[in-house]
């Protein structure tokens, strides 16, 4: 192409097919280098190892009630049985085996990480952007921003609980709210750092109109920070839940989640230390395979 | 400095009184009242609504909330509807118990942190970063609740040489009361020390690369005085605001961590208050932890602005 520009006298500018052959080019390799960036992520040692946490922990999850049939509520003769062949994590107070009632508790985790992040993170990050279009908006979402900020996590989750009462719900509202302002002023630090880049000036100049510079433009080139921030804050959501629930603000024994098997195990704790084992090293991992992934993002982001 | 700290009143204030707002709304948002948990199940509805006017439940919320809040203001933070009792003593009695937990937890947290962050800025040999980067994951993924139960199995019934539960003030009785506060606030602050040490270990890592290390070094400092008085201390910045913003929340985990090691604060008390529904003990409790939290989040953006004069002239 660069002969072809250079013929001497006189200039040949690409027609608009070739215009448009490289611009779909770019956007495949950029496309490409996208999921390079995340793909390189994941071969670390870091990224690796959390992966294959998670990818076994959805699948022990997922696979739990064809592993385990007759359910979470089965009782057998021995109650507070230590770790053994026939029970993994033992038995609680009912003789129900604690194994299969973490794993249980581990579906509903993940029933409430899967809805409440992607809220928060979706809603957080629409807060954070609406700042581009109006300074008096974003003014005052900064300042809403800034009180839920104030609040800390649990304290914010016994509020919701006091409306509307324990239980799944309240965890999900707790931590959907919770997140906003992660989420929120995450994504206008990446549009305050993104507005001053030629891109968005050649763009504005061109006579593209605010919204869609913000969609087209900014937003794609502000998801890395979103999402390591994403997977960051999955950790905390799990730790409102077990800390709700360990309170007894959250998920009411006897259903199963990793912090009511907490709460439950807290009261045998002196007599029966071992109840305590397998929720505890199930929530270890879950967060730990998050907060690797998050580090694995981070860095290969850093990295590009 | 001034200019700077008046440049963020407004935004303060606005803070504080949404909260207050917030803080006053949200108990009276929930179902139950509290009037029919005070006259009992057996009430009549007459007896109930005797109960409501007693307690001024009666009056428009508009009124409710300007009488709160100026008998705030006043040092009169109203009467428990359940135990009774005037606000301020039931927080007043429990009031030590935490703030001896969070102090001592932000002391660990900071000497934690601040030890774990040096070390991972500093160790050169492969197989130390590799460690410091373990121990921090590990412990980034464990929350103060589980530390706490993870350290009562630990000291308390496999190799019991600690009290797990309950408590004892530190000015009745300094030997015992440590031993029952050292594992509540080993937990908080342990759990809470990964993310100051991270922060604090990437900016080392980042200073060090900078031309004025490499002159400390060329002009021969020993490599502990490059460490300490060039690279760790115009890195503390960052890791500043990491600790306050760590302090609000330590507030929040100590109300799970006093839970499980039976400590009798503010934490247990919130959550009687939650379960009776005590509006005016709630919204002071509720009030509270935020301004703890809006103020050491103020008083962190002094430090930092006190640190690095670009923050002050940014604002």
């Amino acid at each position: 192409m660069s002969d072809q520009r250079h013929q001497t006298g006189n200039v040949t500018v690409p027609s608009t097919n070739t215009l448009r052959t490289i611009e779909r080019r770019e956007r495949g390799l950029a496309l490409n280098a996208t999921a390079k960036r995340y793909l390189g992520a994941l071969r670390t040692g870091r990224g690796l190892t959390g992966l294959i946490f998670l990818l076994a922990l959805v699948a022990l999850a997922l696979l739990a009630p064809v592993l385990f049939p007759g359910g979470y509520d089965q009782q057998s003769a021995q109650s507070f049985a230590a770790p053994s062949a026939a029970h993994l994590f033992g038995t609680d107070e009912l003789g129900r085996d604690l194994l299969v009632r973490t794993l249980y508790g581990l579906r509903t985790d993940f029933s409430i990480i899967v809805v409440a992040v992607p809220i928060s993170m979706i809603l957080g990050t629409a807060l954070g952007l609406v700042g581009a279009l109006s300074r008096t908006a974003s003014a005052v979402i900064q300042r809403l921003l800034d009180i839920i900020l104030g609040f800390p996590g649990v304290i914010l989750g016994i509020c919701i609980v006091m409306i509307i009462g324990p239980g799944w719900l309240a965890l999900v509202t707790a931590i959907a709210i919770g997140g906003l302002p992660v989420f929120g002023r995450q994504a206008r630090a990446a549009l305050l750092e993104q507005n001053t880049r030629e891109y968005v000036t050649a763009a504005r100049t061109l006579g593209v109109d605010k919204k869609t510079v913000l969609v087209r433009h900014i937003l794609p080139n502000a998801i890395d920070p979103i999402l390591v921030n994403g997977a960051l804050f999955v950790v905390a959501a799990i730790f409102i839940e077990a800390g709700l629930s360990i309170i007894g603000l959250g998920i009411q024994p006897p259903e199963p989640s990793l912090g009511s098997l907490l709460n439950v195990g807290m009261r045998f704790i002196e007599s029966a230390p071992m109840y305590i084992l397998g929720p505890t090293l199930v929530l270890i991992l879950l967060s730990m395979a998050f907060s690797l992934l998050s580090d694995a993002l981070n860095d290969s982001v850093n990295r590009k | 400095m001034l200019r700077y700290l008046l440049s963020k009143l407004p935004s303060v204030l606005l803070v504080l009184v949404a909260t207050s707002i917030i803080a006053f709304v949200l108990p009276r948002l929930a179902p139950g009242d509290p009037a029919s948990t005070i006259a009992g199940p057996d009430a009549t509805p007459e007896q109930i609504g005797e109960v409501r006017a007693r307690l001024g439940l009666d009056q428009p919320a508009l009124a409710q909330y300007f009488t709160w809040l100026f008998g705030v203001f006043r040092g009169d933070l109203g009467m428990s509807y359940i135990f009774n009792r005037p606000v301020t003593e039931l927080i007043g009695a429990r009031i030590g118990s935490t703030v001896e937990l969070a102090l001592l937890a932000a002391i660990l947290l900071i000497i934690i942190g601040l030890g774990l962050g040096i070390l991972g800025g500093s160790v050169r040999s492969r197989g130390g970063r590799v460690a410091v980067d373990s121990v921090n994951t590990l412990l980034i993924a464990i929350p103060a609740f589980l530390v706490g139960l993870l350290l009562i199995v630990l000291l308390g019934v496999v190799w019991p040489v600690l009290p797990v539960s309950g408590e004892l003030s530190l000015f009745e009785n300094p030997s015992l009361g440590i031993q029952y506060l050292i594992l509540p606030a080993l937990a908080l602050g342990l759990s809470q020390a990964p993310s100051v040490a991270r922060l604090l270990q990437t900016t080392m890592l980042t200073t060090r690369g900078e031309d004025f290390v490499d002159l400390a070094v060329a002009k021969g400092a020993s490599p502990t005085r490059v460490t300490f008085r060039h690279v760790f201390r115009t890195s503390l910045g960052a890791s500043v605001v990491a600790i306050g913003l760590r302090i609000g929340d330590l507030f929040g985990g100590a109300v799970i961590v006093e839970a499980i090691f039976a400590r009798n604060g503010l934490g247990q008390l919130a959550v009687q208050a939650v379960n009776m529904r005590d509006y005016q003990l709630l919204q002071v409790l509720i009030m509270g932890v935020v301004l703890i939290a809006v103020i050491s989040q103020l008083l962190t953006e002094i430090a930092l602005s006190a640190l690095d004069p670009r923050v002050r002239l940014d604002a």
